[in-house]
């Protein structure tokens, strides 16, 4: 049940996502490019982070 | 009877012009800082690695003390425009008031509220819980500022109002058209990426600082590579974002980009060169010591090889007839405001459109009133009236500059402290640590630079086409204007002494939890301006 009702609330994220794209892709295309660029920039440089934990010989006196 | 006294004008300028670049030396670490703290808290949730729970919490600490002092800073200016500016507030208030209303409850009730809950939610509220949190914090700050640029961009390129000769006001036409304003949207990019711009290198320059005096390493590397990722893709954004700003200044505010470009006669693509520095004159209309890259300018503005860019002297050529016309609108105008007559409402509505530069004309105009001109000095005032047109375009021209300039620096830097934290080479690069940590006003100063091209460039307008500046202030006197001026310029000062009091001691401190260091050594009497411990 409570897997179902995951999946119904993912399902309703995704339709509002496709319906704001439509609608704010074409009323205002920098607002749009605004949320997806913010969200790429957050992603790249929490990668960034998680690439440093994981590069070899990081430890407390490793060299930065 | 004169009732503009442009001593009173210049002062409410002037107080306007220091209150809002004071609010704005906090705004974009607002809107910069919440969003990496959010990419921050991403990684924590991720990883459940307890050194991102502590990067969040210390930089959410100097996150809350530019949020305290930056939230005061800014009530001021939403009573100014009732107090000096009660002209311009009777004509656009309609058009204004909405956003700035929608801005005060989103502040108030979104931000603030989150805020509360961000601070004190760590230990009350699940992992996922407060990330939610933060995020919507993030979003709050940055809505927040949405609203005040949409009013903004309603003031450059009114979108969705109408001049309504009954009210003599701008009338709310349509709210779609207010949000959706082409100008409003980019404004809005570019004002909150150079927000992200300012915040990382504000996180970027105190990591260097700690990795020069071998503190907090592991806190300190994984910060600065987050804020040079974050950096250098906010940069390229914040320059592409420029780019569509200039598009839409070239379209809709020609004396705009023409000032910008230090540009007096029309531009001969695709030769014309992009002037990188000059000396514009503004009393004789030309640039002295000109030095330009050729057939630069016509694709930078244009996006195209063959369109040109009017000139100011065109400019001011074009709005000879304009400003003949509005003369005619405000004459046709007054009349109605007597009669109702439809036959004045026609003559207006004919006219309607050059209104502004009707405006424009009675400061030339004898006893300020345009429908006083005697036919045989219409000319006279309309050629009087011409050069006021334009807005100061050294001081136009110079920020541009300055602000560009500075986004190459900065892209200079972030790329090169990127690569040298991916290569883990940063505590080699002693140099460029300095070069960081010197470099963190330098986003804000870009900032204002920014604000000054915008609104300098906007001149004589407060609505662009629409309400010249000089007939928007209050009726003041001189001595209100300068007593009220000397006590911003107090009171402002205070709340930045204090800012930076609080930033550098907080920042000095370090970070009170750091579990990759847990017994790092305090900094006894360490200074962010003390730089002889660090000299290698
Ligand atoms: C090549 C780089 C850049 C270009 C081409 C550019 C272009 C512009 C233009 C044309 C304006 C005037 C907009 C108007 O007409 O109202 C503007 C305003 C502004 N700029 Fe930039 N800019 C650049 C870099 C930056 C940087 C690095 C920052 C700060 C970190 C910044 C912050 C601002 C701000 C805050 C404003 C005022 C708000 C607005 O009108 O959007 N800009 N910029």
């Amino acid at each position: 049940m409570t897997k179902l009702l995951r999946l119904a609330g993912l399902a309703v994220v995704l339709v509002v996502s496709l319906l704001f794209a439509v609608f704010v892709g074409d009323q205002g295309p920098w607002y749009f490019a605004w949320v997806i660029g913010t969200v790429m920039i957050i992603l790249i440089s929490g990668a960034g982070a998680i690439m440093l934990d994981a590069q070899s010989g990081v430890s407390a006196d490793g060299e930065i | 009877m004169e009732f503009i006294n442009p001593d009173v004008v210049d002062l409410s300028r002037f107080q306007f012009a220091l209150t809002a670049l004071y609010h704005f030396m906090f705004v974009p670490l607002t809107l910069g800082l919440t969003f990496m703290l959010a990419a921050m808290e991403t990684v924590y949730v991720v990883t459940g690695r307890q050194i991102y729970r502590d990067m969040a919490q210390f930089w959410g600490k100097l996150f809350g003390i530019n949020f305290a002092i930056g939230v005061a800073t800014g009530i001021t200016m939403e009573f100014e425009f009732g107090t000096n500016w009660s002209m311009y507030s009777h004509f656009f208030g309609d058009m204004f008031g909405t956003p700035l209303a929608i801005e005060g409850l989103m502040a108030f009730f979104m931000e603030s509220t989150f805020v509360g809950l961000m601070f004190f939610g760590w230990d009350r509220l699940s992992k996922q819980a407060h990330l939610a949190i933060t995020y919507l914090v993030a979003l709050g700050s940055n809505l927040s500022a949405l609203w005040i640029l949409i009013a903004n961009a309603g003031m450059n390129m009114p979108e969705g109002a109408h001049f309504d000769p009954e009210t003599m006001r701008m009338q709310f036409e349509s709210f779609v058209d207010l949000v959706f304003n082409p100008d409003a949207q980019a404004k809005f990019v570019h004002t909150s990426v150079a927000g992200y711009v300012s915040a990382a290198m504000f996180v970027m320059g105190i990591s260097a600082f700690y990795l020069l005096r071998g503190q907090h390493r592991q806190f300190a590397a994984r910060s600065f590579r987050m804020a040079a990722l974050f950096g250098i893709i906010s940069t390229v954004a914040v320059i592409t974002l420029g780019d569509v700003l200039g598009r839409l200044d070239y379209e809709k505010q020609p004396t705009k980009i023409a000032a910008i470009e230090g540009l007096w006669h029309t531009s001969n693509p695709p030769f014309e060169p992009w002037i990188v520095a000059a000396l514009p004159d503004d009393a004789r209309q030309e640039n002295h010591y000109e030095i330009g890259v050729p057939l630069v300018l016509t694709p930078l503005i244009t996006h195209t090889f063959n369109q040109p860019i009017t000139g100011m002297h065109e400019l001011e050529d074009e709005a000879g007839p304009r400003i003949r016309s509005g003369i005619d609108a405000v004459a046709a105008l007054r009349r109605y405001g007597v009669t109702h007559s439809s036959m004045d409402l026609a003559q207006f509505t004919a006219h309607e459109q050059d209104m502004g530069y009707g405006l424009l004309a009675t400061r030339h105009a004898p006893g300020q009133d345009v429908t006083a001109i005697p036919a045989d000095q219409i000319d006279d005032v309309v050629r009087a009236t011409q050069p006021d047109i334009l807005p100061n375009v050294f001081v136009t021209f110079w920020s541009f500059r300055l602000m560009v300039f500075l986004s190459l620096w900065f892209f200079a830097l972030f790329a090169i402290s990127a690569y040298l934290s991916l290569k883990r080479r940063l505590e080699r690069s002693r140099l460029l640590l300095k070069l960081c940590m010197w470099s963190i006003p330098l986003p804000i100063l870009a900032t204002e630079f920014g604000w000054i091209t915008a609104e300098a460039g906007r001149q004589p307008w407060t609505v662009f086409g629409w309400l010249p500046t000089f007939l928007s202030a209050s009726s003041h006197g001189v001595s209100y204007m300068v007593f009220s001026l000397i006590g911003f310029v107090l009171l402002y000062s205070v709340f930045i002494a204090a800012e930076l009091y609080l930033m550098f001691k907080f920042a000095r401190l370090g970070p009170e939890h750091d579990s990759m260091e847990p017994h790092a050594p305090a900094a006894p009497g360490a200074s962010a301006f003390d730089m002889r411990p660090m000299a290698s």
